[in-house]
């Protein structure tokens, strides 16, 4: 028996973005309700005909369910907080396109909005623990400064370097390819293109990640409206269709048979989510995949099964993720040069691309493309396969 | 070996670490253990990965293991590491099993270095373990 659907069930028919970075004067709410206006009218449709409410809390607890009210919608027929951390926009989209093919909803917003920028504050301290921290085994992890998600990632890879000889100027490939395509996204933070030399000179933060394998931090809103495929054909965008999904939250084994660092929940949701969409690793033609650091891209490329386990530093030093390359891969610039919107910073650009609206960037094949998202420490996994050829 | 435990931030006990720290306080490791299924586990874990048991118990350990992997850290997390940087932190896989995440104390760490806990006893806060190269 095959998982294959036989047709899309669903549809993303609007995106809306708000303005991304350094925006200091708007809070996750209002970011939040702005985009689903953005994305709503992007779609053809007036806020009012949305019938569920999908949201992401982003890192200060906003927004929440009163987004609703806020928007000032009614009746709506689906409404919840959603929360996977950055797996959260593949469990809100697969939760939307299967309420819709059940007759559960027709259009529903999912949105995500964040604002741990402050102004003065520096990007490193918006995530960071103050002195006076919690107690017991968090207050350990506080004691021997164990206290930064570029800790947890720097061990990560350091496990994967350490096992397989992957190294950091090959982690430094996926920086200067994705700022290479950054130059072409308006809407990118830095555009400037960077050398691997400018990689490997960057400021070591936790070694063996520098600077420039860390993502960005950013204030800002996107939404994306799901309605289903036949209906969104009559509406304003070419429709980007939905073809197949799947989740992974392998849960932490701190003892000696766990996989930690060398492989992730990629490896489970991978094979299920194009399997669901009836295609193979080789039918991708386009990958968005969550990057909140070069070595989770080249990790999940190895779980996904673009390359063999351990060979993701030798394939990403390759260049087929670059301009140019055979696997265009986070062609806006991603998470460490365009913006951070956790999830949604893959999942636009899936968008724009699959849409064939992404200007001077524009890939040419955007049949199947494969987006991934990644919460907390390698603990959560969502990942989505798209298609624009329903255009 | 480690110079000025006092510029660290103080660590403070709750109910369910103080098993851990008294044991720290005399010069002693300790980890938990399930007693459904016997799976060693670190001293932080309220529930067995194995089993899903809830039964767990403190045993000793031996205070050996070897570096499953580190990072020196050269950029502040915040305001509180300014003074520590460079430091380094690691996974210590320990002789019995589990995982600790220490301060790391020597000059090359390298994949599988065997250490050795050794016990810093700040003048505020809980002690705790350190790991040093085992001669
Ligand atoms: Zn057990």
């Amino acid at each position: 028996m095959s998982d294959q659907l036989e047709q899309p069930p669903a549809a993303i028919a609007g995106l809306g973005l708000t303005d991304v970075g350094k925006v200091y004067d708007r809070s996750a709410t209002d970011l939040a309700a702005e985009a689903v206006r953005l994305a709503a009218n992007d779609a053809g449709l007036a806020v009012s005909d949305l019938d569920g409410l999908l949201v992401s809390p982003g890192t200060q607890g906003a927004p929440k369910l009163s987004l609703q009210k806020v928007l000032g919608l009614r009746d709506l027929r689906l409404l919840a907080e959603i929360n996977a951390l950055g797996a959260s926009p593949g469990v809100m989209i697969a939760h939307a396109a299967a309420t819709i093919a059940m007759g559960g909803a027709s259009a529903v917003a999912c949105v995500f909005a964040d604002t741990p920028l402050k102004p003065k504050g520096s990007g490193r301290d918006a995530f960071g623990t103050p002195r006076s921290g919690p107690r017991g085994f968090a207050g350990y992890h506080a004691g021997i400064g164990l206290v930064s998600p570029n800790l947890f990632y720097a061990l990560a890879a350091r496990r994967h370097f350490a096992t397989y000889g992957t190294t950091s100027e090959q982690l430094g490939a996926i920086a200067v390819a994705q700022r290479a395509w950054a130059a072409d996204n308006p809407a990118a933070q830095f555009r400037e293109p960077i050398s691997l030399a400018q990689h490997q000179e960057s400021p070591l933060i936790a070694d063996p990640l520098h600077l420039y394998d860390i993502c960005l931090v950013s204030n800002g809103a996107a939404a994306v409206i799901v309605t289903s495929a036949e209906r969104a054909r009559d509406l304003a965008q070419p429709p980007v269709d939905i073809l197949g999904w799947a989740q992974a939250h392998p849960g932490r084994v701190q003892h000696d048979d766990s996989d930690f660092g060398l492989r992730t929940g990629a490896a489970d949701a991978g094979p299920r989510a194009l399997r669901m969409a009836g295609v193979r690793v080789e039918d991708v033609d386009l990958l968005q995949l969550y990057d909140c650091y070069t070595y989770t891209v080249m990790v999940t490329l190895e779980d996904y099964g673009f390359c063999p386990k351990g060979e993701g530093g030798k394939f990403v030093a390759e260049g087929h993720l670059a301009p140019g390359g055979d696997l265009p891969c986070n062609t806006g610039g991603g998470q460490l040069s365009a913006f951070y919107l956790t999830g949604f910073t893959p999942l636009v650009e899936a968008v724009v691309q699959g849409r064939g609206q992404a200007g001077a960037r524009q890939v040419d094949q955007r049949d199947v493309i494969m987006v991934s998202g990644n919460g907390g420490i390698l603990e959560h996994h969502a990942t989505l396969i798209l298609s624009g050829a329903g255009r | 070996m480690t110079e000025t435990p006092d510029a660290w931030p103080a660590i403070q006990r709750d109910t369910k670490s103080a098993p851990f720290f008294d044991a720290a306080a005399r010069d002693e490791l300790v980890i938990k253990r399930c007693t459904g299924c016997g799976q060693a586990l670190p001293p932080e874990a309220l529930v067995c990965t194995t089993c899903a048991g809830t039964a767990l118990d403190w045993i000793p350990a031996e205070g050996s293991g070897t570096l499953l992997t580190w990072t020196t850290v050269h950029r502040a997390p915040n305001r509180a590491y300014t003074d520590l940087v460079p430091y380094t932190v690691g996974i210590v896989e320990l002789s019995e099993g589990p995982w600790l995440y220490a301060r790391v104390d020597t000059a090359r760490p390298s994949p599988d270095l065997p250490l050795r806990a050794e016990f810093v006893h700040p003048g505020d806060g809980e002690s705790y373990p350190v790991f040093t190269a085992a001669e």
